[in-house]
């Protein structure tokens, strides 16, 4: 349950992500090969020639379903719904993954938010990425 | 265990060279206890961790954060043995501080948020792995001597 401070913190910093999605998810991809790259499996063709134009596109889709997370966060269930049978059923990304992308997301913000990045974002980011990637997780078995 | 290439240990130390121990080590701890919150269990001595900026303020967080990251300054100084490095800090955090390893996953992730935080783009893809190499490192070497 997201408090409404926390609701307000997850807004302020979509706030400064919004428009640049394609930009913000092209790095966040970077970051998530290169830092662990045992996820590209999960992206062969992206990860084998990391075409700027490919990692934008793929990045713009992932980020535009954060922000359409961001819209529903009091009903990710039914908002993620669809998402969460395509991880399911066809892309099945081991579970242990959600933290590392997680985890580059944050650096993503922190590099880019700098010392604007208070911890109480850091904080309602990291329990707001985790309830959705629980979500997206939730039709496994 | 974790093979620091040439290149990693450039990105390594070129940035600790930048880093205020005492301000970076406050900041990392106490985001840890305001981020993940189940981890102030270790720290019922600290007095008031009732609120973010309670927490950020707390003058033993601030220390306590400040002798974590000498420790990792240490560690820095000889990335070919972290595991010797760490040994007795291993076997004090098993035996006397009973700290699941798991926390030292955590601390070293937040870690590299923070450094991302000051150095902005210069944090690249490739600095942060080897950092987040780093942290990895040390918090397997910390977990080496558990029983």
């Amino acid at each position: 349950m997201l408090s409404a401070q926390e609701r307000a913190q997850i807004t302020q910093v979509w706030d400064l992500i919004a428009g640049h999605e394609a930009q913000f998810g092209a790095e966040l991809l970077l970051r998530l090969f290169t830092v662990y790259p045992s996820t590209k499996g999960y992206f062969p063709h992206l990860s084998a020639c990391q075409d700027a134009a490919q990692l934008l596109s793929h990045g713009q889709r992932m980020l535009a379903a954060v922000g359409a997370a961001v819209q529903h966060m009091d009903n990710l269930r039914a908002a993620l719904s669809p998402l969460a049978d395509l991880h399911a059923l066809v892309l099945r990304v081991d579970p242990a993954n959600f933290p590392l992308l997680i985890q580059c997301f944050q650096v993503v913000l922190a590099s880019h938010l700098q010392d604007e990045f208070t911890v109480e974002m850091q904080a309602a980011w990291d329990k707001f990425l985790t309830s959705v990637s629980t979500v997206l997780t939730s039709k496994y078995r | 265990m974790s093979n620091f290439t040439a290149e990693d240990k450039a990105a390594i130390t070129s940035l600790w060279a930048k880093v205020n121990v005492e301000d970076a080590g406050g900041e990392t701890l106490g985001r840890l206890l305001v981020v993940y919150p189940w981890t102030q269990r270790f720290f019922d001595s600290f007095g008031s961790l009732s609120s973010p900026s309670a927490i950020m303020g707390n003058p033993k967080v601030k220390a306590h954060g400040a002798k974590v990251l000498t420790s990792l300054g240490e560690a820095i100084k000889n990335l070919d043995d972290l595991k010797g490095t760490f040994g007795q800090l291993s076997e004090l955090h098993c035996d006397k501080l009973h700290v699941d390893p798991e926390n030292f996953r955590l601390l070293g992730n937040v870690l590299v948020t923070v450094l991302a935080i000051h150095h902005g783009k210069e944090f690249t893809p490739e600095v942060q792995a080897s950092w987040q190499k780093m942290v990895a490192g040390v918090a397997s070497a910390l977990g080496s001597r558990y029983h």
